[in-house]
């Protein structure tokens, strides 16, 4: 065996799904030739050194208890306490949370990008909530430009929403939905509210799956492939 | 994610997960209990970051507890809260790689969390663990999710497949590419490093 043929077998050996005859065969070049044998073996420590990983880093250790109080109380969680108030409140509430979205309140200093809201789509940086990110800078104040896009956006909106109410439970049902994933993804929504809404009947969104990069969904809508 | 799950163990999770269902509070914290080492273990791995890390998992609970309904017992809920963690923490990752898919290494703390910090370790072999933990950490995102959830968490191919909601072989592509560019990395290492390592693993 030569050493090009021994390194085409490595993956499927180190998947443990080489048939016992290439096994021996790749063991036999691994005998006399130190390059491969080199090779194989930073493989091979890599794989173990990756397996005995006990890196003592843990979970706080109320870490259970705060998530159950979470389940139990949801108004601990901001999230949770403002899909409840859509949920309950309708779409006027929605309409307010999603106006203290634009105008910084939620925005961790991440730099949510409410340029978006005017149109500008030219990349696909979603803003992105991420949990204890220190700002980098951008703080989430919008310029006057920005605020009067998102209030325009959020106006457009809030007049269809209320001239049918079909808009308005669509419109809950989506705000709803979009509360599950990110601050960004709203953005999106409400752009495309503010472009549609000369001409459609109900808040867009409603029907069409949140995008991120082209074809992210929910993950909790994601099936599960049955297990073998 | 245990491979050798027996079928009492699923008969028991399908228990378990009908209980968390009615809201039993009892059941949900043993789920939480059950699953939130390896979830945060994983996480940890992909994030490097202790806070995010543990705000990740607290979501990917949440996410799952709040779609339990939509959850169906056939699937290990384990492989499924993975789907869910790794897509929560796919969102948070994204804003912080470069336009290569890359993690910005340059921003985490290598040294001292990944150094020889086990007493009964030969400094050696302390280098030698800091050196393949550096070289994950440079792997692009999927292909270091390939590579824990294979080595770390023992996931077949096919269970990678559906964290990662990829087809099989693509898994495997990110899994072989991720191991050669570890390889790479390591290459630098000398013959004596790789000797006192693999004496001491056995
Ligand atoms: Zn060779």
């Amino acid at each position: 065996m030569r050493c090009e043929e021994a390194r085409q077998l490595f993956d499927a050996y180190l998947d443990g799904e080489l048939s016992k005859s290439l096994a021996t065969e790749l063991a036999a070049h691994r005998v006399r030739c130190p390059a491969c044998r080199r090779a194989l073996a930073l493989l091979e420590v890599s794989g173990q050194i990756i397996a005995s990983d006990r890196e003592p880093v843990t979970l706080d250790e109320d870490f259970s208890g705060r998530l159950l109080a979470c389940v139990e109380a949801p108004e601990r969680r901001w999230p949770l306490r403002v899909r409840r108030t859509l949920f309950y409140a309708g779409p006027l509430a929605a309409a307010a949370v999603i106006a203290l979205a634009f105008l910084g309140v939620f925005d961790r200093g991440n730099g949510a990008q409410p340029h978006e809201v005017a149109g500008h789509k030219e990349t696909r940086e979603v803003p992105v909530y991420v949990p204890g990110e220190e700002s980098t800078g951008d703080s989430g104040v919008n310029s006057p430009d920005e605020t009067a896009a998102a209030e325009y956006a959020l106006e457009q909106w809030m007049k269809q929403a209320q001239q049918n109410s079909e808009a308005k439970r669509q419109s809950v049902e989506s705000l709803h939905k979009a509360l599950d994933l990110t601050i960004g993804q709203w953005l999106d929504i409400l752009e495309e509210a503010k472009d549609a809404s000369a001409s459609e009947e109900h808040f867009p969104g409603a029907d069409t799956p949140l995008e991120v990069d082209g074809n992210e969904t929910d993950p909790i809508d994601i099936p599960v492939d049955p297990v073998d | 994610m245990n491979e050798n799950a027996s079928g009492a163990d699923r008969q028991q999770e399908a228990q378990l997960i009908a209980r968390a269902r009615e809201g039993d509070r009892v059941a949900l914290r043993e789920l939480v209990d059950l699953h939130k080492d390896r979830l945060f273990a994983f996480i940890w791995r992909m994030t490097r970051n202790h806070h995010d890390a543990e705000d990740i998992c607290q979501e990917a609970f949440l996410k799952a507890f709040a779609s339990l309904g939509t959850f169906s017992t056939k699937y290990r809920f384990s492989t499924w809260l993975f789907t869910i963690g790794y897509r929560v923490c796919l969102n948070g990752l994204r804003r912080k790689r470069n336009v290569t898919g890359e993690l910005d290494v340059s921003a985490l703390s290598l040294a001292g969390e990944n150094g020889a910090s086990q007493s009964l370790e030969s400094e050696e072999a302390g280098q030698l663990k800091q050196k393949v933990w550096e070289a994950v950490d440079r792997l692009s995102i999927p292909q270091r999710a390939a590579v824990l959830l294979f080595y770390r968490h023992e996931l077949s191919c096919q269970e990678i497949a559906r964290v990662l909601e990829f087809p099989v072989a693509t898994v495997k592509s990110h899994l072989h590419r991720g191991r050669g560019r570890l390889r790479e990395m390591l290459e630098s290492l000398n013959e004596e490093d790789l000797h006192q390592f693999r004496s001491l693993s056995g």
